[in-house]
């Protein structure tokens, strides 16, 4: 029986991600031609297609652009964790900078499109910290 | 040559009944679908020499021949996002095919055991494996799996754009659920729904209800392409595809959430010049085939090539306009996805060629022209097919 959702297998190109969010770190490519971010990971900036880049540190601050409040297990794992959050934030670097995460420690019935949100980071069991998403006040 | 505009027919249609376990294997469903539809056209197997599928079909080309005694395979392809986007891919590539002479006569066929799993994995279900690569390495560690979380997100973020509502996304299942009450081969024939039934059914992934949420179905279904000219002599009327078109737009994290707001989807560059293909407006059109995964995407679908403009879609379903026999714009005469069966949309092409030969039984008067789509929210493709009467 799994206990966890699968882990993110770093590969070529995304290891830089995943191992700033060991050090509790969001970080994304910023483009050096056009200075613009892009998620996920890509070999060329996906505005301009320069292929020269910088890893970036994000203040990890943002709105929800939109979420789903999941009820029905489809992964082990999901059994003993319904209902959880999926949220995309939309990050405050960029209009449009939008990331796939978790809600956590939020009442699904409060959450509402554009509140604002900022990074934390959660352990999965694997040993590799994952960056979500908590609401803020302001 | 600026477009294949009725120089290629469908000239046959055939399918196994939709079951949750068929008993037997995906080649043997392949094959009863493709000889039903090799039947209906007067053809023999022999006559048969190309083959167009899903890429996510398990079945070989070659084995399909062996089995069915096709003695000679010129023209052999696949279409990607085949999955939902497949549909009228494989039939715009087979006509391509007898229209530029490299076949005579192309089946295009879907088979799977989709709901027993005998062979094909069900799409519902997540991978157990421990870790996730690639696309999936930045959703499955948040539980997010399903297309219809995903679907899920999509349609929030339309909620929140446009004002639409769980009952109007109702409207196209209960459309669907409407017509396969009225179809005895459909898998919810004698399960009528009601707004009640849908607003009360099992939450899924908000705003996703169950019954939002098509079926999952053992089955094949197949049609078979020739060029217009030899059409003329065969067992059916033809039915000319009046235009036909592959589609991919931009979206957020690839699949996984849609960008609604992109002013290009998959749905409008197709749209752009399909309807100027077929030398017709979104009014000629008396029947629509929209591909029905996700009651969400189906408003989407509306909306984003052109039956509506965006953020309508919510009124534009309503007042039974996609009800037959009344309504003005029928949908998915057969049942669709939603509650005919789930044979990744071909069954619906199979129920437009139908309505153009005159012989649905939800037949709607005086039919000239389908419109017809594949799965959106992945690159896809749709068709507008042209009744000979």
């Amino acid at each position: 029986m799994l206990s966890d959702f699968p882990y993110p297998i770093p590969e070529h190109g995304s290891e830089p991600y995943w191992a700033a969010c060991n050090d509790r770190r969001l970080v994304m490519q910023r483009c050096d031609a056009c200075r613009k971010f892009r998620w996920q990971p890509t070999p060329l900036c996906t505005f301009c297609a320069d292929e020269n880049f910088t890893w970036a540190t994000l203040s990890g601050r943002g709105k929800i652009s939109t979420w789903t409040v999941v009820t029905h297990p489809v992964h082990p794992a999901a059994i003993d964790r319904v209902p959880y959050v999926v949220v995309e934030v939309e990050l405050d670097e960029q209009t449009g900078l939008r990331m796939l995460s978790n809600l956590v420690d939020v009442n699904p019935a409060a959450i509402k499109a554009d509140a604002r949100v900022a990074v934390t980071f959660t352990e999965h069991q694997s040993g590799q910290m994952l960056p979500v998403f908590r609401l803020t006040d302001v | 040559m600026d477009s294949i505009s009725d120089q290629a027919c469908i000239v046959g249609i055939g399918h196994t009944e939709y079951s949750k376990d068929s008993g037997r294997s995906e080649l043997k469903l392949a094959c009863e679908a493709i000889g039903a539809a090799i039947e209906d056209a007067g053809l023999s197997p022999a006559d048969i020499d190309g083959i167009t599928k899903y890429t996510m079909d398990n079945n070989d080309a070659v084995d399909i021949s062996r089995s069915l005694g096709i003695p000679h395979l010129r023209f052999f392809s696949e279409v990607a996002y085949g999955g939902g986007g497949g549909p009228l891919g494989t039939i715009l590539l087979a006509a391509m095919a007898v229209v530029t002479g490299q076949a005579n006569a192309v089946v295009a066929f879907r088979a799977m055991n989709e709901r027993s799993g005998r062979g094909t994995s069900r799409f519902g279900q997540a991978s157990t494996a421990a870790g996730a690569a690639g696309t999936a390495s930045y959703a499955a560690p948040y539980g997010l799996f399903s297309p219809a979380q995903m679907v899920a997100l999509a349609a929030q973020r339309h909620m929140h754009l446009y004002g639409t509502e769980s009952k109007h996304f109702a409207e196209i299942a209960l459309a669907c659920r409407h017509h396969a009450n009225l179809n005895p081969d459909a898998t919810m024939y004698g399960r009528p729904m009601t707004l009640e039934d849908h607003q009360n059914s099992r939450m899924i992934s908000t705003p996703l209800r169950l019954l939002d949420c098509c079926l999952e179905t053992d089955g094949g279904a197949a049609v078979i392409v020739t060029k217009a000219d030899r059409a003329q002599d065969l067992r059916q009327p033809p039915v000319y595809i009046a235009s036909g078109g592959l589609g991919g737009g931009p979206w957020n994290h690839r699949f996984m959430v849609r960008d609604i707001e992109s002013p290009a989807t998959e749905a409008t560059i197709i749209a752009e010049r399909l309807f100027p293909d077929a030398g017709i407006t979104h009014a000629d059109i008396d029947v629509l085939f929209i591909y029905d995964h996700f009651t969400p995407l189906v408003l989407m679908a509306l909306e984003e090539f052109g039956f509506c403009k965006r953020g309508e879609g919510k009124d534009f379903v309503g007042g039974g306009r996609l009800r037959w026999p009344d309504g003005e714009l029928p949908l998915n005469t057969s049942g669709g996805n939603l509650s005919e069966g789930y044979i990744h949309g071909m069954q619906n092409t199979i129920e437009a060629v139908r309505q153009l030969r005159g012989t649905a039984r939800c037949q709607v008067a005086d039919t000239k022209h389908a419109f017809v789509s594949a799965g959106n929210a992945v690159p896809t493709s749709a068709m507008i097919l042209r009744g000979a009467r």
